[in-house]
């Protein structure tokens, strides 16, 4: 096992590196096979992780938790890989260099997200989160858009702010672990853990609330959400698809370290109260914010800040249903809101703007991608048969059990408030006819950076909209024909699907054995 | 800081002097001394210009010629305008009673007023001048006065601030008392209460000179005046007060600064002629001293726009709430 | 007066004094931030901040006998007072906003409030740090606790820093300088972190250096100026 944990350390940075030398060709096959390598090797980890902790070299450490944060990761890393090769495809001679740019990114940005749930103390764990928001503010602005400079510039200062708070956290950690552990201390979270009941509140009250405070900028927790939609709105779909499935889980991860740590310390009220407040708040404020929304991308990623605020009411709710929720919900909002990316993503595509208003007739022009869409939508809103139905349910039935029945009535209603928000936007999108849009020729000019055409800037600086693939830019309106714009585009929605599917009808039997696992370590009875 | 008189162990040779001729010298030296440090500090200013300057007793006989020449008070006037300059100059003979110019120990009157209470007199005499200043109806005089209020509206709280932090650090507000601690141990010096309030004090000092980088002291831009533009209608001995009054308020300031915060050594332990003799160069000195950086100041910075004086002040006013927040968290 | 003098503030020992004016001394650079008119002497105050921790950081390693802080204080010197200054003001020549057009490198009018306002409004968020951290308890074996409460406010006026100050290169100083408060913080709380986890932290400060700095140049590339005041077309 400990070969596949360094192997998981070092090949996507292997990829990186071949990315940087070989044929532009060769990077997206090579990036894929990356991802389905590293998804395998995480998927070998999962029985051993289901048993115990496997540590190596005092610096990695793998056990249940993170085992389901890799396997989000690791999920996504090979469906986006492949994607993204439909994505930039073929005619991408002349921003040749930035598609290798793109490539050397994709790869890193995953091995930070693979490196951070598989280090071992608390340090590391944030050098690693800050490493995936260096690499992903670079992604985010690798579209040469007045919006993706901005979004990044966004991007990069909030979460790195956050992430200065959740520093200050890391060191009042060790300052409370210094305490009983002395100097030498070196914040292993294990060795805090152990000696937790002795530790000082004050500084253990102290670093979780920074903590969450600090990760839950990244984490996209309401308030300080507010880079969120705008990264995800502009970033090239597939670094959309991989901030919101997987970067706001490997957060939720560090989140999920510190929460350990202080229930441990203080007892679950103070920590509970403080992720309730704060679920609380992302949940409404999103599920409000996903009506009316005019661009496609960022009704998705308000619906990412909704369940970010489902993940953290989860975890307050404490009971051992709601915790197991909580885990499958990281795993099928991860494999959910990917697809539900990448299906947007086509519609850009196809469409040739992120405007809702703009993109009609869905179901009658992609005849795969339309239906696949329709159905990630569906499994994102928590319907069943897939995994987030299942999650939920186990998240609210946890609420019910452990007597919190305003909140888990909250919840639910604002899961339901929420789905509407998504759903009438994206029957609009499918079910209106595609006929409709003739009526308003003049909505369909305006491109993907409709924020900058709107703004009344110049058309020569806003380039031709987001999607860098050489989509024709004003390729939107009647004359589109019936057709998916590439094969590979639709394959991975597809998979996610199988994987949504699975998760909800029968999810197998060493994954169960996993998800108990780490209930047990998150409520302390296991480690 | 008992209330006595000298110690009982003043068996030096030197005769003793009286204490109410202490306390009077106290005056006399501030008065007397304070054209001759305005004197200094525009000589040294002109040679670090490359200018000759003009001689140090010079403003000695500015005030000798104003005082012979004849007093014109503009017309619709009324006795206020030249009431001003004389309640003005009684305040600042009565501040010198106060704090410790010449002595370590506490003179008989020091204690009819505290730290604020003297501040409260420096401000009185402002007011007074200001006052006259409205009074004459001439643009550039009301136009400094109105100045001045309003920068002093957050001058004056910083004054209030220096004085909490000397009242925690020294559990009363007597300006004996904190010279009394500083001199007491080195802790004293480098804790950042102590440093930080005599760093707001002096900006308030160099806004209350009408030093640079509030305005310029001796220049003719009228535009650019607080301070100096107040006496402007004020003419013959009530113009020389005024002059003289300016003088003496800076040379007070300067007292409190340096023998309160900065450097309080070499002040008279005992009424002695000597030690009080001794105590009068030092502190003619440590004026002089301050007045040279104060000059090297005047010529190393430029004057701020009239509207960023509230930055200057503000500073001032951070670095004194400073100082009581760290005395606050205990030891700072 | 005994009785009077019993409420007095007792002094601290002359090196907690000269820990806390050091501490007090970053706080300051801190406001001074506000101030700064030119990028290039915004870029030199965070120098002069980062010094004044390293200095911070050779008193606690030469009173503690902690030998791992020397090692720590020239390598937080050597990157932070002068490898990031450096790479910021070449990266500032390189696009003309050192010596280059007065339009860029005078970031005078880039404040959302005035000076003065601002200050004010920082002194309160220093208040609130100050007395927070102060009502915790948190007692630091090494240095006074006045100096974590003033690191913890450097940390909150460097977040009113970049709230206030409308342009790239102000806001970026200021997450640095926000760095430097925690660097502040872990001096205090944390002198004996292990090493390498310390310069696991620099090296990641240089990275986001580095990032910070490409965006600057993508953002001044496409806006032609400093100012994020254009920043505004993403909303909802």
């Amino acid at each position: 096992m400990h070969a596949v944990m360094v192997l998981l350390l070092t090949l996507p940075l292997a990829a990186a590196l071949a990315c940087l030398r070989a044929p532009l060709r060769a990077a997206g096959p090579l990036t894929a096979a990356c991802g389905v390598v590293c998804f395998s090797l995480v998927i070998a980890l999962v029985p051993a992780a289901a048993h115990g902790s496997l540590g190596y070299l005092r610096v990695l450490r793998v056990d249940a938790v993170s085992a389901v944060f890799l396997l989000a990761t690791g999920f996504l890393y090979a469906i986006v890989a492949i994607y993204s090769i439909g994505y930039l495809g073929a005619g991408h001679g002349s921003r040749a260099r930035r598609a290798r740019q793109f490539w050397v990114g994709l790869n890193l940005f995953a091995w930070a997200m693979l490196v951070a749930p598989m280090m071992s103390n608390l340090a590391l764990l944030w050098v690693a989160v800050e490493v995936t928001t260096v690499i992903s503010a670079l992604l985010v602005a690798i579209e040469d858009t007045n919006g993706a400079a901005e979004a990044a510039w966004k991007y990069v200062l909030l979460a790195s702010a956050g992430l200065g708070l959740a520093l200050l956290a890391t060191i009042f950690a060790y300052y409370a672990g210094a305490h009983v552990l002395g100097q030498s201390y070196d914040l292993g979270f294990t060795q805090l853990l152990t000696v937790a009941s002795h530790l000082p509140r004050a500084a253990v009250q102290l670093a979780f609330v920074l903590a969450v405070l600090g990760y839950g900028t990244k984490m996209g927790l309401v308030p300080v959400h507010t880079w969120l939609p705008d990264a995800h709105s502009e970033a090239p779909t597939p670094v959309s698809a991989l901030l919101s499935g997987s970067l706001l889980a490997v957060s939720f991860y560090a989140i999920l370290r510190f929460y350990q740590v202080a229930v441990a310390a203080l007892g679950p009220t103070f920590p509970r109260g403080v992720l309730l407040a704060f679920g609380i708040a992302s949940l409404l404020l999103a599920a409000l914010y996903l009506f009316g929304q005019r661009d496609i991308k960022r009704l998705l990623a308000y619906s990412s800040v909704e369940h970010m605020g489902i993940l953290a009411i989860g975890v307050s709710f404490g009971a051992p249903a709601a915790l197991a929720g909580v885990l499958l919900h990281v795993l099928g909002h991860a494999a959910a809101k990917a697809n539900a990316f990448m299906g947007a993503g086509v519609f850009v595509r196809k469409f040739g703007t992120k405007r809702i208003d703009a993109i009609r007739g869905g179901l009658d022009l992609l005849p795969w991608s339309g239906p696949l869409f329709l159905l990630a939508i569906f499994a994102l809103g928590a319907m069943p048969p897939f995994g987030i139905f299942r999650s939920e349910f186990e998240i609210v039935a946890g609420g019910l059990s452990s007597g919190n029945y305003a909140t888990a009535a909250f919840l639910i209603i604002a899961v339901t408030v929420a789905f509407f928000g998504v759903a009438a936007s994206a029957t609009r999108m499918l079910m209106l006819p595609a006929g409709r849009l003739r009526d308003r020729p003049a909505r369909q000019l305006v491109t993907a950076g409709s924020a900058a055409a709107t703004a009344g800037r110049p058309a020569g600086t806003a380039p031709a909209g987001t999607a860098p693939a050489g989509a024709a830019p004003a390729g939107a309106g009647p004359t589109l024909g019936r057709g998916e714009p590439s094969a590979w585009m639709v394959v991975p929605v597809a998979l996610g699907l199988l994987a949504l599917l699975v998760l909800g009808l029968h999810p197998p039997a060493e994954l169960t054995d996993l998800f108990s696992r780490a209930v047990g370590i998150l409520s302390g009875r296991a480690s | 800081m008992q209330r006595r008189g000298p110690p009982e162990t003043s068996t030096t040779v030197s005769p003793a002097l009286p204490i109410p001729i202490v306390q009077l010298l106290q005056v006399v030296t501030i008065a007397a001394a304070a054209p001759g440090v305005s004197g200094v500090i525009s000589r040294v200013e002109a040679r670090l210009q490359g200018r000759a300057g003009p001689r140090v007793l010079q403003p000695y006989y500015d005030l000798a010629k104003l005082f012979r020449k004849e007093a014109l008070a503009p017309d619709g006037s009324s006795w206020v305008f030249l009431a001003a300059p004389l309640g003005a100059m009684t305040c600042y003979l009565t501040v010198p009673l106060l704090i410790p110019v010449l002595t370590t120990f506490g003179l008989p009157l020091g204690y009819m007023g505290d730290i604020l209470g003297g501040g409260f007199i420096l401000s009185l005499a402002s007011f007074l001048v200001a006052v006259a200043a409205l009074e004459t109806g001439s643009p550039y005089a009301q136009l400094g006065a109105s100045r001045a209020k309003t920068f002093g509206a957050i001058t004056e709280p910083v004054v209030l601030f220096v004085v909490f932090t000397v009242a925690l650090v020294t559990g009363t507000d007597l300006p004996y008392a904190l010279a009394a601690t500083v001199r007491s141990s080195a802790g004293q010096i480098i804790r950042p209460a102590h440093l930080l309030a005599a760093a707001a004090l002096f900006m308030v000092i160099l806004y209350e000179t009408a030093r640079i980088p509030v305005e310029t002291h001796s220049g003719t831009n009228e535009f650019g005046m607080i301070e100096e533009a107040r006496p402007f209608e004020h003419s013959g001995p009530y113009f020389a007060l005024l002059k003289w009054g300016s003088a003496m308020k800076q040379l007070i300031l300067f007292t409190i600064l340096l023998n309160v915060f900065v450097a309080p050594w070499g002040l008279a332990s005992t009424p002695g002629l000597v030690p009080v003799l001794l105590a009068i160069a030092a502190l003619v000195g440590k004026a002089a001293l301050l007045g040279v950086v104060i000059a090297v100041i005047d010529n190393s910075f430029a004057k701020l726009r009239l509207f960023k004086i509230t930055e200057f002040a503000a500073g001032a006013f951070l670095l004194a709430v400073l100082g009581v927040f760290t005395l606050y968290l205990g030891g700072g | 007066m005994p009785g009077i003098a019993a409420a007095a503030v007792a002094a601290p020992s002359a090196l907690s004094g000269g820990a806390d004016v050091i501490a007090v001394g970053v706080l300051l650079a801190e406001f001074g931030m506000f101030r700064q008119a030119l990028l290039r002497d915004q870029v030199r105050l965070y120098a002069a901040q980062s010094a004044l921790i390293s200095v911070l950081a050779v008193v606690v390693a030469a009173t503690r006998h902690l030998p791992d802080l020397y090692a720590l204080a020239a390598l937080s010197f050597a990157l932070k007072a002068v490898i990031v200054p450096v790479v910021l003001r070449r990266l500032l020549r390189g696009i003309g906003a050192i010596g280059g057009d007065p339009r860029w490198s005078d970031i005078a009018g880039s404040h959302a409030l005035s000076v003065a306002s601002a200050v004010l409004v920082a002194i309160a968020v220093a208040a609130f740090g100050f007395f927070t951290v102060a009502a915790l308890g948190i007692r630091s074996p090494v240095l006074p606790a006045t100096a974590l409460s003033v690191s913890v406010a450097v940390i909150l006026v460097a977040f009113v820093l970049m709230i206030v100050r409308r342009d790239v290169v102000s806001q970026a100083i200021g997450f640095l300088s926000l760095e430097n408060g925690v660097s502040l913080t872990a001096l205090v709380v944390a002198a004996g972190l292990p090493l390498i986890l310390e310069v696991a932290f620099l090296f990641d400060l240089l990275v986001a250096v580095v990032v910070f700095g490409l965006l600057i140049r993508v953002h001044h590339g496409r806006a032609e100026s400093m100012s994020t005041a254009d920043l505004t077309s993403l909303r909802g």
